[in-house]
């Protein structure tokens, strides 16, 4: 008998929540979305989604566990739970150190949710904030992240740790990828293009509104082949 | 350009499910105006100086005017229906004109490039001939017969179909859409999009629709549509220039252009320019 | 010393090693948006970018075979410029006056080139240098060299950087203020000396912001 899917309080405009439904989706996990009105709506400030998470944030998988219900409400969190359960290969070799930077890449993605996300709310659904301040954080992030993915393509890794993706790509990919959104140009990053790119091409990747289907990898429908033109 | 002409139309400039008594400021066409509740349980809008504007309450929103608006708000017959699930979508702020986010609205052809799989998808991307008018008598543009193949219609459409659309244009920065509905043949949804003008190169988007469904959650509803407009906005960010060119020869139409060249066409018919760039540069 | 007037039309735009084949990124001239691609075949070009048809920065587009699309409506341009097809039309052939402008772009030394002139030369020469990463900093040229310590020569300046002999050619990002910097280093550089130049790039445009904005004379 299979059991349940996990259940994922999803919002469709949330990066955070996105990272969970493009690990599901890399994962082949099945989750149960339920959406949340958090625009215009204020649920997730509301009794019952503040019953599961007093913080008043998502995203919030629950999901089905030996002990009853888990319940997590970091994104991080539910990244590694989610590849653990079925995608073990995004959570590194387990060498020491590579578990070590995975561990970095989580952390740091946490600034761009502050920076990044930040500044997209203000620009994008009015939320109040230091918009000069949240670029300038933002941009200092990038320019780490680029700096890194740099000295990762001199070592031929197309990734955050090693040439395959793991947990530390998925947690930083989408608020990076959706720094525009904030008014946050991402020109000036050529490393972090070609690993934007490379996530992009993942099989199972999934896309969230910002972030256009990679139409490179389909051939053009229209291209005739020359037989058939007589 | 100007916003002579455009002054005395009707702008939406906040949901009524969201009046709050302390209001909340917002811009139209440049000037900071606030929206609040008053006492008597109605939407009032005001300047920051205090002298209070016109205000009428329909269709979810609260509309305002910095001039004299000679008509009342334009009507969406259909809307009214009973049976109808009316839906407040909300507030996106995009960084462009408010006259090409409505040209956008009227667009099918980027349905397969940037609504892939979901309003279109290759290799449906051809556009068949439909009809465009500018009727003279109501003074709006109207497409009809405007079909579409599309992957997945709505929330409530499974498989692909070929969908009909009708396009309406009633005041500059507001345009209607009638689309079949998959659960009542014979009726049309309403989707429509409303733009309140913050200057001429920034504005808040408040979709907004009126749909047969009866099964799909309202909250469904609400990220389906947030989820088309926020593909839209990437291309809207990036359009140059940022305002819409009303003079021919800036930018290049085609057949399946021919709403946005009558909306244009209109727009300068009226000197509505606000948001508009007339001399290309 | 690179000859001044090549430097004059020819701009260095990006690194090759930044544009893979089958795709597309924004650059700039000085008074220019520009979308350089690279086609499957090898092949790089740049043109405005800007799609004729509704505006939209070509540079969002997509590369598929030899041909770049825009990403609003799918608009397929050829090398030449020329547009090539319009997917709302599939049995039309665009007429040929429908295309968008064009620079010419040349490689060398692991870099793009592009200039807007017909009668540019040569593209610069870099012997013995190799493109090994472009950055944003926001600094003049010369605050630039000084936090170097190197000799500022038109849009060259050369110098050491993490011990390593290294060229910098300064190009405009758009951005008022804000040059856009290409490292160069000796081509026959070690993975190493690569890392050490790279971390030192971050230390010198680090010094350079800095000084800029507390004033420090260059």
């Amino acid at each position: 008998m299979t059991s349940p899917s996990p259940v994922l309080y999803d919002y469709i405009l949330s990066p955070s929540c996105y990272k969970a439904r493009l690990m599901a989706a890399l994962a082949g996990v099945r989750l149960a979305l339920r959406p949340v009105d958090f625009h215009p709506g204020v649920e997730h400030r509301g009794p019952e989604l503040l019953a599961l998470n007093p913080a008043g944030s998502i995203p919030i998988l629950v999901a089905p566990d030996a002990d009853g219900d888990l319940i997590l409400t970091e994104s991080a969190a539910i990244l590694v739970y989610l590849a653990s359960k079925a995608a073990p290969a995004f959570l590194g070799s387990g060498k020491p150190a590579e578990s070590a930077r995975i561990q970095q890449w989580l952390a740091f993605s946490a600034r761009l949710t502050a920076s990044l996300g930040g500044a997209r709310l203000h620009e994008m659904l009015h939320r109040p904030g230091d918009l000069a301040g949240l670029r300038a954080s933002g941009i200092a992030a990038l320019r780490e992240l680029e700096a890194a993915l740099f000295e990762q393509r001199l070592k031929g890794e197309a990734f955050l740790v090693g040439n395959r993706p793991t947990v530390a790509d998925i947690a930083c990919f989408p608020y990076v990828a959706l720094a525009p959104d904030g008014g946050v140009s991402l020109d000036a990053y050529p490393s972090i293009r070609l690993w934007m790119r490379a996530v992009r091409a993942l099989e199972g990747f999934i896309e969230m509104p910002g972030i256009h289907r990679l139409h490179e990898l389909k051939p053009d429908p229209h291209e005739a082949p020359a037989t058939a033109e007589a | 350009m100007s916003r002579d002409a455009m002054i005395d139309e009707w702008y939406p400039v906040g949901l009524l499910s969201q009046l709050l008594p302390e209001g909340r400021e917002t811009l139209l066409m440049g000037e900071t105006i606030r929206v609040s509740l008053g006492a008597d349980g109605r939407a009032k809008v005001a300047t920051t100086a205090g002298h209070p504007l016109p205000v009428t309450e329909r269709y979810g929103h609260v509309w305002s005017s910095l001039g004299q608006p000679a008509r009342p708000l334009f009507d969406i017959p259909e809307a009214e229906h009973p049976g109808r699930r009316l839906v407040d979508v909300g507030v996106v702020r995009v960084r462009c004109s408010p006259l090409r986010a409505v040209e956008n609205f009227l667009d099918i052809a980027h349905f397969p490039f940037v609504h892939t799989d979901i309003l279109g998808a290759e290799p449906h991307t051809e556009v068949e001939s439909y009809k465009v008018e500018i009727r003279e008598e109501a003074d709006e543009v109207w497409a009809t017969q405007v079909k579409f193949y599309q992957p997945q219609a709505a929330k409530s459409a499974s498989g692909g179909i070929t969908t009909e659309y009708m396009y309406r244009v009633p005041a500059p920065t507001c345009s209607v859409l009638y689309k079949t509905c998959p659960p009542r043949p014979g009726e049309w949804d309403v989707i429509t999009l409303f733009v309140q003008p913050l200057t001429e190169e920034l504005c808040d988007v408040w979709p907004w629709m009126a749909l047969y469904d009866d099964d799909t959650p309202m909250t469904d509803l609400i990220h389906f549509q947030q989820m088309i407009f926020l593909q839209d906005r990437s291309i809207l960010e990036n359009q140059i220039p940022r305002r819409l060119p009303l003079d021919p020869g800036m930018e290049i139409p085609t057949r399946a252009d021919l709403t946005s060249v009558a909306y244009r066409r209109w727009l300068k018919r009226h000197g509505f320019t606000y948001g508009a760039q007339l001399v290309a540069q | 010393m690179m000859p001044l007037e090549s430097a004059l039309v020819w701009t260095p735009v990006a690194l090759s090693a930044d544009l893979p084949a089958a795709s597309v990124i924004p650059a700039r001239l000085a008074d220019a948006a520009l979308a350089v691609w690279r086609a499957q075949d090898g092949t790089v070009s740049a043109v405005a970018d800007r799609c004729p048809h509704r505006g939209m920065r070509l540079s969002h587009g997509f590369v598929r075979g030899e041909a770049l699309s825009c990403i609003y409506h799918g608009w397929r341009y050829g090398k030449s410029g020329r547009c090539l097809a319009i997917p709302a039309h599939p049995a039309l052939t665009p007429p040929e006056t429908i295309r968008v402008a064009t620079y010419r772009a040349a490689e060398r030394d692991g870099i793009v080139w592009v200039t807007a002139s017909q009668e540019a030369g040569a593209v610069p020469a870099h012997d013995g240098f190799l493109g090994l990463r472009s950055v944003t900093v926001a600094a003049s040229p010369a605050r630039l060299a000084a936090s170097l310590g190197g000799t500022l020569d038109g849009s060259v300046i050369d110098g050491t950087i993490g011990g390593v002999t290294a060229r910098l050619l300064l190009a405009s990002s758009g951005e008022e203020g804000v040059l856009l910097v290409h490292l160069l280093i000796a081509s026959g550089a070690a993975d190493a000396g690569k890392i050490a130049a790279s971390r030192a790039l971050e230390g010198l445009r680090r010094q350079a912001e800095t000084a800029t904005i507390t004033g420090e004379a260059a």
